[in-house]
C-alpha cells in the first residue's frame, strides 16, 4: 500500500540520516555533508532513487561509494529496490559542502 | 543505475599486484646493493656497479611501480579499459625476468658475452608494454594534454630502449663513430626527461588534483608544459645526434626548463586551491618530490656550464649529484608517496568493495601503519640530505650511512607493502565488530 506524503518524507529523512554514514573513502568525510547527494526519492511503496555525483568523474572509488549507498539503505530497507544514479551535471565543487563538512576538513 | 564510473574498465588485481611485489622487492635490493657500493659513489658515475645500482633504481623499482599503477590508471586516464590484460602479465613476467638478467650483468660487468643478450630481452619486454598502452590509446575515448603526456612519455621510452640497446651491441660488434659515452648521455636524458619526467607529469595532472581536491584548474597550463617540454627534449636529441653545438644545447634545455616551470605552475595551482587542507604522508612526498625537481634543473645548468667555470674537474661528482637528484630527488620520492596514495585503495577495493555498507570497514589509510610510514619519511629526507652533503665533501663515511638509512627505508617501505598485501578482511571485520560492541556497552554504562 502506498504510503501518504508524510510518511514518504520520513522515510527520506531516514535515508538522508543513513547516507551520513557512507564515507568518501579518500576524503573521509560522509556523502551528505560532502554535498554529493543530489536527490532522494521515495516512491512510497518499496523504490528508493538517490542522485548523486562523484567528486571528480575520474574518481576510481565510484562503484565502493554507490554500492555502500545501495547496502546502507539496504540494511536498514531490505524490501527496497534502491536505484543510485551517478550525475554530473552540476558538476560537484567545494561549495556544496556543509558548514559541518567544512569544520571536519578543516577548511 | 550508476553510469560513466571508470571502475567498469578497470583491470583485474591480479595484472596489477605482483608489479607492486617486484617494485618493493626491487627497492629493498636497490637498498643492499647501494649499501655495498658506497664506496664506489665517489668515483666514475658509468662504473659497472654502479650502473647496475641505477638499473635496479629505474626498471626494478621504478618503472616497475609506474607499470602496475598505469595499468590502474589507463581506465581514468583515457576512459576505456587496458587493450590486453594478458599481455600485461606476460609483460609482466618478461620484465621481471629481464630486470634480473640486466642487474646482474651489470653488476658482474660482463659487457660482451651477457649484456646483448640482457638488453635484447628488456627491449623486448619494453616493447610489448608500449604496444599494449598504444593500442589503449586508440580505444582511448578521451584525447587530452594528460593522456598526450602518457603517449609522449612511452614514445620516448621506446627511443631511450632503442640508444640503450644499441650501445649494449656496440660492446660486442663496435659500430659506433661516437664515444659511448655520448651515446650513454642521450640514452639517460631519454629515459629520465622523456619517459620518466613526462610520464610522472602524465600520471600526475590527474592523480594530484583529484588528491588535493581541487577543481577548475587552468588546463593551457598542461598544454604549455607538454609543447615546451617534447620541443625541448626532441631539439636537444637532434643537436646531440647531429651538431654538437654547447649553445644549442644550453638553448634546449632552458625550454625544457620551461615546460617544467608550467607544470610546477599548474601543480601550485591545485595545491593553492586544494579542499584537503593536511596533507597525509602520501602528498607530503608528493609535494615535496615536485620542489627537489629543481635541484636537478639547477645541477643541469651547471653541467653545460662548467667548462666556463673552470670546475671541469667536478664534472664526475655533478654528474652523480644531476643523477641522484633525478632518480632519488624526484622520482623516488614521488613513487615512495604515490605507492601510500594508490596501493591501499586498489588492495581496500579488492578487499571491502562488496561489504562497504554491511560490514564497519576501515578507511583505505587503516590498512598500512602510519606511524611506520610517518618513520619512513624522515628517515628518507635524511637519506637524501646525507647524500648531498657525502657527495659535495666528498666524504665516504657520511655517503655510507646514508646508504645504510637507505636500507632501513626500503625495509619500512616493505613492511607496510606487505602489510598490505597479507591483510585479513574478515579478521579486521570481526576485530573492529567487537571493538564496537565494547564500546557501545561501555557508553550504556554511563
Amino acid at each position: 500500500m502506498k504510503k501518504d506524503m508524510k510518511e514518504i518524507r520520513k522515510v527520506e529523512n531516514d535515508i538522508y540520516e543513513l547516507l551520513k554514514t557512507v564515507m568518501d573513502p579518500e576524503i573521509e568525510l560522509d556523502i551528505i555533508n560532502l554535498g554529493l547527494v543530489y536527490n532522494i526519492l521515495y516512491d512510497g511503496e518499496n523504490k528508493v532513487r538517490i542522485e548523486m555525483t562523484l567528486s571528480t568523474p575520474a574518481c576510481p572509488l565510484g562503484d565502493a561509494i554507490t554500492d555502500n549507498v545501495k547496502n546502507t539503505i539496504k540494511k536498514k530497507y531490505p524490501d527496497f529496490d534502491v536505484e543510485v544514479d551517478v550525475v554530473f551535471d552540476p558538476p560537484w565543487d567545494a561549495s556544496m559542502i556543509s558548514e559541518e563538512g567544512r569544520k571536519k576538513l578543516g577548511m | 543505475m550508476a553510469k560513466n564510473l571508470h571502475t567498469d574498465n578497470a583491470p583485474a588485481i591480479s595484472t596489477v599486484k605482483p608489479h607492486f611485489l617486484f617494485a618493493a622487492i626491487g627497492l629493498l635490493v636497490l637498498g643492499i646493493l647501494m649499501v655495498l657500493s658506497s664506496s664506489r659513489f665517489l668515483g666514475i658515475y658509468y662504473d659497472h656497479r654502479l650502473l647496475a645500482v641505477t638499473h635496479t633504481a629505474v626498471l626494478g623499482w621504478l618503472m616497475m611501480l609506474i607499470f602496475g599503477s598505469l595499468y590502474q590508471l589507463i581506465p581514468v586516464i583515457f576512459d576505456t579499459a587496458l587493450y590486453s590484460e594478458k599481455l600485461a602479465k606476460f609483460t609482466f613476467w618478461l620484465t621481471a625476468g629481464s630486470i634480473i638478467f640486466l642487474v646482474y650483468t651489470f653488476w658482474i660487468g660482463d659487457y660482451t658475452d651477457l649484456l646483448p643478450y640482457a638488453a635484447t630481452s628488456m627491449y623486448l619486454s619494453l616493447f610489448f608494454f608500449i604496444f599494449n598502452i598504444m593500442m589503449s590509446y586508440k580505444n582511448a575515448r578521451i584525447k587530452n594534454f594528460k593522456s598526450l603526456f602518457i603517449l609522449a612519455a612511452v614514445f620516448w621510452l621506446l627511443m631511450t630502449e632503442t640508444e640503450g640497446l644499441l650501445t649494449a651491441l656496440n660492446f660486442k660488434y663496435n659500430f659506433y663513430t661516437a664515444s659511448h659515452l655520448m651515446h650513454m648521455h642521450n640514452h639517460v636524458v631519454m629515459g629520465l626527461v622523456g619517459f620518466f619526467v613526462m610520464m610522472i607529469f602524465g600520471v600526475g595532472t590527474t592523480l594530484i588534483p583529484m588528491f588535493l581536491i581541487s577543481h577548475r584548474l587552468n588546463e593551457k597550463l598542461l598544454t604549455y608544459s607538454f609543447v615546451f617540454l617534447n620541443a625541448g627534449l626532441t631539439g636537444l636529441m637532434l643537436t646531440k645526434y647531429i651538431f654538437e653545438n654547447r649553445y644549442l644545447i644550453f638553448f634546449f634545455w632552458l625550454v625544457i626548463i620551461v615546460g617544467i616551470i608550467y607544470y610546477f605552475r599548474y601543480i601550485y595551482d591545485s595545491y593553492k586551491h586544494r579542499m584537503k587542507k593536511t596533507l597525509d604522508v602520501g602528498m607530503k612526498y608528493t609535494m615535496l618530490s615536485l620542489v627537489f625537481i629543481s635541484i636537478p634543473v639547477l645541477i643541469s645548468l651547471w653541467l653545460i656550464i662548467l667548462p666556463e667555470t673552470g670546475l671541469k674537474s667536478y664534472g664526475e661528482i655533478i654528474m652523480l649529484l644531476f643523477g641522484m637528484s633525478m632518480i632519488f630527488g624526484f622520482f623516488t620520492t614521488i613513487a615512495l608517496g604515490q605507492t601510500y596514495k594508490t596501493l591501499p585503495f586498489i588492495i581496500w577495493l579488492e578487499k571491502y568493495q562488496k561489504l562497504v555498507g554491511k560490514y564497519h570497514t576501515p578507511l583505505p589509510r587503516e590498512l598500512y601503519n602510519e606511524r611506520v610510514a610517518g618513520m619512513q619519511f624522515y628517515l628518507y629526507m635524511l637519506f637524501l640530505l646525507l647524500s648531498f652533503i657525502g657527495l659535495i665533501l666528498q666524504s665516504i663515511l657520511i655517503i655510507q650511512i646514508g646508504t645504510i638509512l637507505f636500507l632501513l627505508v626500503a625495509m619500512l617501505y616493505n613492511y607496510n607493502v606487505w602489510l598490505m598485501f597479507f591483510h585479513n578482511s574478515d579478521k579486521f571485520i570481526n576485530e573492529r565488530d567487537k571493538e564496537i560492541l565494547k564500546n557501545n556497552k561501555k557508553n550504556s554504562k554511563y
